[in-house]
């Protein structure tokens, strides 16, 4: 790891002589390969959470090899500061390493505006960009805005959002102004949603003879999950009446309820990983995916165009 | 029956779902089932891509019980299953819903015990999966359609899968087709070639028709010619008996060697749906010129290696190619006049499986300094498909320093680097595409047809010939023969 003040030509020198490093102390194995398929920026929350990206971006790199361009905030108006570092790994079995690369840049609140202008020359060119903010108050208007002209898509997190409405006003009007936006909570929902897509494969249930659906949530109050389940639900069966009611049980998606005029069934969370299926015929439990942080930007680095069933269920 | 739509089908984020179905596999404890077939399906379970339900019922002669058959199996996938922990707990739901059938194939009563049992786990859709040997996959076919096991209950269906070979030649392929579909549909009967499984193979149609770039020069204007070679560097590992009496070209040629060169020059299909590419894949293979008699000394080559004929098994006299190279034409306006060298054989130096594009030379050699350096080299550009999957382009670049040299780079996309997450076996690719029903990676019963229709001249001067065997060493790229093949034509193998 090596440190540099923050000129972009200087990073880029930098990377290059990085490079060479890596592939002078790997010749005897082989060399390193070098993968890039994005560029990866990471606008963390704040310092301690800075150190948890270098290891999440570690772990997405060997699925998404990237440039990561990870953004340090700092209390205060320190200057701007950038350090490079690679990411490396040796898939199984293979003697050659694969490495990627990353800068780290730290920046005190008041220089946040000034990144945009230093992540232009960073970007890998003709690749897309994906801009990872994190936490709940990348959600309101802030420095951040400034880099969302650069991004391809923007990845959020409203999981923390204290008002779910709010959250998703905002999502709805930076995707209105032509961005392509994701959220890690609707991302969550993919395990439950495939539970209940499943239902009607192969015409084992006919939609047309859906007449409600009732969607129970936890917590305190709303969340943006729950707004998102019954939006999918509402647009998948448009004809359907679908509530939203409070139940017991800790904050997200507690349970599903498709009634027909002579059936009800039911999904509805056993534990953390667990769901059970019950009615019409039917009784099984289902073990739903994994919802670390890691899966969850692993799915979202995977969808880098257009997400439509995503896009119809945060505009209803 | 009207389809009715998923109105939550989400195909960027949720897996092709496999339907509630059992699959019933003929030569449950030979190779392929050891090796291949329970370890791709224990993979799939491991990745959840299977229904709660799944069932497979193992049949062969060998007495056995299900705990026994477990057993055995448990055994097969903790030694071959490629990557990924053996998870104990996973098994055990895996081979609660495994079972076993013994029986001898020829006797009717092992299709009343199937019928049974696929009765009792109340399975409405099921796979026939033949495994067995060749010969057997008439009586098993007919004894599948007299005891109704192929009638499948309404809404249900029921479908075959057949393994490579297909017949030994033209006229037992189209008997055995005629068998299969007096029991099965076509669009039922599924003929397996794993190599077009692989993700390599598929990735040949991203590469031509996903991309701008590739296709305009992908004619003869550009082409010089293509070589596809599949090497192994070992011998026939035990399986002598079978071997001898395949050979090289029948068991790699006439189905995964055509079908990877039907990929590579077939023309666009206008949709990406099964049967569109599956014409396109057919109407190459019908378009490959077939060789008159006295062409064959010219355009085909058998070889075999020294000390095959001591293999286990192996007739001290057998004529049996352990080695073949041929030369095909393509009769269409793409191709004409440009050749297709294939090539494969055993104990040759290395294992490797791929197809090189040769593109023209430079119409002139502005470079060429006369001094032997290199001026007007061609392009390459290879598809690796094993045992690094991948593509490399080579071309020229100036060497630094002072002076205009020249001298071959190449430019490399490693799949295994670009996509980190790991690649499904053909397998799995395959048992998934059988279970829900797209049969885009399997061969067509006129495909089949056809390849044997470009082989079979091949086959008929071979089957009268007495070769002088064996002609080339092990650890060598074949018999002088091949090398004069493709020297005629003013080639050369590439033999890096």
């Amino acid at each position: 790891m090596s440190t540099a003040t923050v000129q972009p030509e200087r990073i880029l020198k930098d990377l290059q002589q990085l490079w060479a490093k890596l592939a002078h102390d790997q010749a005897e194995s082989g060399g390193v390969l070098r993968a890039c398929a994005m560029t990866l920026t990471v606008a963390a929350e704040d310092a301690p959470d800075a150190e948890r990206v270098r290891q999440t971006v570690g772990v997405l790199m060997h699925n998404h090899p990237s440039r990561a361009v990870i953004l340090r905030p700092v209390d205060g108006g320190a200057a701007l500061d950038a350090r490079i570092f690679a990411e490396c790994w040796k898939p199984f079995g293979k003697a050659q390493q694969i490495c990627a690369e990353g800068i780290e840049i730290t920046a005190g609140q008041s220089g946040f505006s000034e990144v945009a202008k230093f992540l232009v020359p960073l970007r890998v060119p003709d690749l897309p960009v994906v801009l990872w903010c994190r936490g709940a108050g990348a959600l309101e208007r802030g420095p951040l805005e400034a880099l969302f002209p650069l991004a391809d898509k923007i990845i959020f997190d409203s999981i923390h959002a204290a008002d779910a409405d709010s959250a998703l006003q905002f999502l709805r009007r930076l995707r209105g102004r032509g961005g392509r936006v994701a959220d890690l909570h609707w991302t969550r929902l993919t395990g439950w949603r495939e539970v209940l897509a499943h239902l009607f494969d192969d015409g084992a249930l006919n939609p047309e003879e859906i007449k409600d659906a009732q969607v129970t949530f936890g917590g305190p109050s709303v969340t943006t999950c729950a707004r998102y389940f019954t939006a999918w639900i509402r647009t998948s069966l448009p004809g359907v009446r679908v509530t939203l009611a409070s139940g017991d049980g800790p904050a997200g998606l507690r349970s599903v309820t498709l009634s027909s005029a002579s059936n009800n069934l039911t999904i509805a969370r056993t534990d953390d990983n667990c769901v059970e299926v019950s009615g019409n015929g039917r009784h099984y439990r289902l073990l739903l995916p994994s919802t670390s942080e890691e899966a969850l930007m692993q799915e979202e680095l995977g969808i880098l165009g257009r997400d439509p069933v995503y896009e119809r269920a945060l505009a209803a | 029956m009207t389809e009715v739509r998923n109105p939550f089908e989400d195909p960027l984020r949720f897996e092709r779902r496999v339907p509630e179905c059992a699959i019933v596999i003929f030569g449950a404890t030979g190779d392929l089932a050891k090796r291949k077939l329970i370890p791709a399906l224990y993979r799939l379970a491991y990745d959840r891509r299977l229904p709660a339900s799944f069932a497979i019922i193992g049949t062969s002669r060998t007495p056995l019980s299900d705990e026994a058959y477990r057993e055995l199996m448990r055994e097969a996938v903790k030694q071959f299953s490629e990557d990924g922990e053996f998870d104990d707990e996973l098994w055990k739901r895996f081979a609660g819903n495994l079972y076993y059938v013994a029986g001898d194939v020829k006797d009717p009563q092992l299709y009343v015990a199937l019928k049974e049992k696929v009765n009792a786990i109340r399975q409405g859709n099921v796979l026939f999966y033949l495994s067995t040997q060749p010969s057997y996959y008439p009586i098993i076919v007919d004894g599948i359609g007299h005891s109704h096991l192929a009638a499948a209950p309404p809404g249900a269906w029921r479908r075959l899968i057949v393994e490579k070979p297909f017949g030994h030649d033209l006229e037992s392929a189209k008997e055995l087709n005629a068998r299969i579909h007096a029991v099965f549909r076509e669009e039922d009967t599924y003929r397996i070639d794993h190599y077009l499984g692989k993700e390599t193979v598929q990735n040949i149609l991203a590469l031509r028709f996903g991309n701008g770039i590739f296709e305009p020069l992908w004619n003869r204007r550009y082409i010089n010619h293509v070589q596809i070679t599949a090497a192994e560097s070992i011998g026939v590992e035990g399986r002598g008996a079978y071997y001898q009496e395949a050979g090289a070209l029948r068991d790699m040629i006439q189905n995964h060697l055509l079908q990877v060169m039907a990929t590579v020059a077939m023309e666009p299909s206008a949709i990406f749906e099964p049967n569109a590419v599956r014409d396109e894949r057919a109407k190459l293979l019908r378009s490959i010129k077939i060789m008159r008699p006295e062409e064959v000394d010219l355009y085909a080559v058998a070889g075999q290696y020294k000390g095959f004929r001591q293999e286990p098994g192996v007739n001290p006299d057998a004529q049996t190619d352990t080695y073949a190279a041929v030369t095909f034409f393509v009769d269409n306006w793409r191709w004409a006049g440009v050749p297709f060298f294939i090539r494969t054989g055993k104990k040759l130096p290395k294992r490797v499986t791929d197809i090189a594009i040769q593109f023209n030379s430079a119409p002139l050699a502005l470079f060429n300094t006369g001094n032997g350096e290199e001026g007007a080299r061609p392009n390459l550009l290879i598809l690796r498909i094993q045992p690094e999957e991948g593509i490399s382009l080579l071309f020229l670049s100036k060497k630094p320093g002072s002076g205009m040299r020249l001298r071959p780079v190449s430019m490399d996309f490693n799949y295994g680097t670009s996509f980190g997450e790991r690649s499904p076996s053909a397998y799995e690719t395959l048992l998934v595409d059988a279970m829900v029903g797209d049969p885009t990676l399997y061969t067509r019963q006129d495909m089949v047809e056809a390849s044997w229709t470009v082989i079979q001249p091949i086959l008929e001067n071979w089957s009268q010939r007495r070769f002088d065997f064996p002609n080339y060493e092990p650890g060598t790229w074949g018999p002088a023969e091949a090398d004069a093949m493709i020297a005629r034509l003013g080639r050369e193998w590439r033999n890096s």
